[in-house]
């Protein structure tokens, strides 16, 4: 039930995830953090199985930890991307699959250009303007074709977002609640209230 | 039982009998003095090695010892990806190295290393930075110094590459598994020599062409032949492609390096033209 | 196949070849990207078209990437299209009993020892099967409709430009009666001198 969108922007992304924890028809939380952040310049919202998604949320963010303390340096976004896709497309054919979706956005430093990129539990990974997950994707990707601007700035980005959201809101028989909300860009992540 | 109870055994049947703790240890260190100063020893016979860092890319160049009018080089005019195969290798498509040692062991290392970087291309979609292919081969050096009853490789490297981190970079590194970054510098016989010539002429910020120029200069110095060959030179440059923006190895075939060497006039004088005008 | 959906064909030509594909990549239904790319080049002379699974999709591109670039350095030269579609029918074959969901297609041209190229495409099924056909090749949501258009517009010995045309006539109108394909397409003609990619606009619905 749990919904993500990112965008893109003018040197910017964006990404919302809700912050409902539930289990079967109840909810038992309303301010969970689905937003990793696995560097100065990474953030990755995760969705899908509950138990497997911070199992290998957790799993990714040591991991990309470890790559940065071996390597003096962090994997950029492209590289971290493919290194997560491949993790998901080798645990789709082991015995016990993770079945978790993910947004991985960032900033690549060298490049100096903001990258996102869709991936799904089989390891499906596409890098795209803007993206969403969960049943929040059939209100917000129509919405995004109309009013994405790969040149907007940072407040008209978040007013995108905010007619996602609403939209979602009014249509989705379950409302998904509060949103967390981080924007990565050139001097790194931070929360913005929404 | 631990490795201290054993060696204090003193009843111990075979190599080690009556002998002390401390005995042991100092054995094995002399054991790894020896085995590695000796790999480093013919290392100092090998044909040099020279490696120089400029602002927009790295040049490399070796000499090669094994020589003779029998040797069979048809195989490194054409096809390939240049050179003849003996000391510049293609380790992958950013990083190219000059060895020194036994080739033989250099072969080995030389595979591992390309099989390393295409594994990273592999898991991580990105070239493998320079230094972690550097680690990488240092990993398996260092472990062949720790192990008992194993030689160590007798191969030093010098490492030209590209990444987008830290843009171009040289290393070196040893039979023992150290490395370390340069501007310039030199392995191999007569590497003193080359490398008090290196100091003296070096410039920070130096350009490829005047690298270049600076490498056959020193390299004409220090190599024991008189004349200087495509037979007895092979030379390399890593630079980035203005149009692509990615790292371009070259590796010089044996025309291209009697043409560069004439262009640099170091090329080999032809005797009857000397004696006419003598 | 139907998850993501995704079609492409190769076609012989006179002393070139052309491979195409559309750039839709879908979850079901809805659509994700209007950019996805199956086509990847191998060498200078060799494409690659891998519909299918999307996961796959980019698991095996990296895969080839791996092996033909271990082939190129120990070998000394480029790999020759014919040895190609062998190492792609055996590294699916090699997941025989599990395997990974794409038809492959691959479009080159082969270098003959007199120096001249000759025209390669072939096609794989899903564990390796390989198909060497001398007119063209389909797979793909959309093969059975692409089957019918390239059958009936595809003619021998068509020059770069003509098989660039008869290529992306076929491939934008077998998409069009395909739900699962589209979003955009993209073709390369190779010939011996260069590769001619061109990127087709289409039905963007």
């Amino acid at each position: 039930m749990d919904s993500s969108f990112a965008i893109t922007g003018k040197g910017y992304v964006i990404v919302a995830a809700d912050m409902t924890a539930a289990r079967s028809i109840v909810k038992m939380q309303s301010n969970e953090d689905k937003i990793k952040v696995l560097g100065s310049h990474l953030l990755m919202a995760f969705s899908g199985e509950p138990g497997d998604t911070v199992q290998f949320a957790e799993y990714i963010e040591r991991n990309i930890r470890l790559a940065h303390i071996r390597n003096t340096y962090p994997l950029p976004p492209p590289s971290a991307a493919s290194w997560i896709r491949r993790e998901l497309a080798d645990s789709l054919r082991s015995r016990s699959p993770y079945a978790v979706n993910l947004l991985v956005a960032g900033y690549d430093l060298p490049t100096h250009e903001p990258k996102l990129y869709w991936i799904d539990y089989l390891g499906t990974m596409a890098p795209v303007p803007f993206a969403a997950h969960g049943y929040g994707s059939y209100f917000a990707l129509s919405l995004l074709d109309k009013y994405h601007d790969p040149e907007a700035t940072v407040d008209e980005g978040l007013a995108t977002l905010r007619r996602c959201i609403d939209e979602v809101s009014k249509r989705l028989i379950v409302t998904p609640g509060k949103f967390k909300v981080k924007i990565v860009d050139k001097n790194g992540v931070r929360e913005v209230d929404f | 039982m631990s490795a201290f109870e054993f060696a204090n055994q003193s009843t111990v049947q075979g190599d080690y009998t009556k002998v002390s703790c401390c005995r042991v240890v100092l054995r094995f260190q002399w054991v790894f003095t020896i085995v590695v100063e000796y790999a480093m020893e013919a290392i100092s016979h090998a044909g040099t090695v020279l490696g120089v860092l400029a602002k927009d890319g790295v040049v490399l160049a070796a000499e090669k010892k094994v020589t003779g009018k029998l040797l069979d080089l048809s195989g490194t005019k054409e096809g390939g990806y240049g050179g003849s195969g003996e000391k510049i290798f293609l380790l992958n498509s950013n990083v190219i190295a000059g060895v020194a040692g036994i080739t033989a062991d250099a072969n080995s290392l030389v595979n591992y290393a390309r099989t390393a970087a295409q594994r990273h291309l592999y898991s991580y979609n990105e070239d493998i930075p320079v230094e972690l292919l550097t680690q990488r081969l240092c990993d398996l050096k260092q472990g062949y110094t720790q192990y008992g009853g194993l030689r160590p490789f007798g191969v030093s490297l010098l490492y030209a590459g590209y990444d987008p981190h830290c843009q171009f970079q040289l290393y070196h590194s040893d039979p023992s598994g150290n490395y370390s970054g340069w501007k310039a510098t030199c392995i191999g016989a007569n590497n003193g020599t080359a490398q008090s010539l290196l100091k003296q002429d070096y410039k920070d910020e130096i350009s490829v062409e005047d690298a270049v120029a600076l490498v056959l200069r020193v390299m004409s110095k220090t190599m024991d032949s008189t004349t200087l060959g495509s037979e007895k030179l092979e030379f390399a440059t890593l630079t980035v492609d203005p149009v692509t923006k990615k790292p371009k190895s070259k590796i010089y075939r044996p025309a291209e390096v009697d043409a560069l060497l004439k262009k640099h006039d170091l090329a080999k004088k032809d005797e009857d033209a000397e004696m006419k005008t003598a | 196949m139907e998850y993501n959906g995704g079609s492409v064909v190769a076609m012989v030509g006179k002393g070139c070849v052309a491979i195409a594909s559309d750039l839709r990549l879908g979850n079901q239904a809805l659509g994700i990207s209007s950019n996805f790319q199956k086509i990847f080049p191998i060498t200078d002379r060799i494409y690659l078209g891998l519909p299918g699974l999307a996961t796959d999709v980019t698991t095996l591109k990296e895969q080839f990437r791996y092996r033909v670039n271990m082939y190129t350095i120990k070998e000394e030269r480029e790999i020759e299209p014919e040895a190609f579609a062998h190492l792609v029918s055996s590294t699916l074959y090699e997941r025989r009993f599990g395997p990974y969901f794409i038809e492959p297609v691959m479009a080159g041209l082969t270098k003959k020892p007199s120096g001249e190229y000759r025209p390669f495409i072939a096609a794989s099924d899903l564990i390796g099967c390989l198909n060497f056909a001398k007119d063209f090749v389909v797979a793909g949501t959309a093969s059975s409709k692409l089957f019918g258009v390239a059958e009936g517009l595809w003619e021998p010995d068509l020059e770069p430009e003509d098989l660039f045309e008869t290529i992306s006539q076929t491939l934008l109108n077998a998409v069009d009666r395909d739900a699962y394909s589209g979003w955009g397409a993209i073709v390369h003609v190779i010939t011996p001198e260069s590769v001619i990619t061109r990127t087709l606009k289409g039905r963007m619905d």
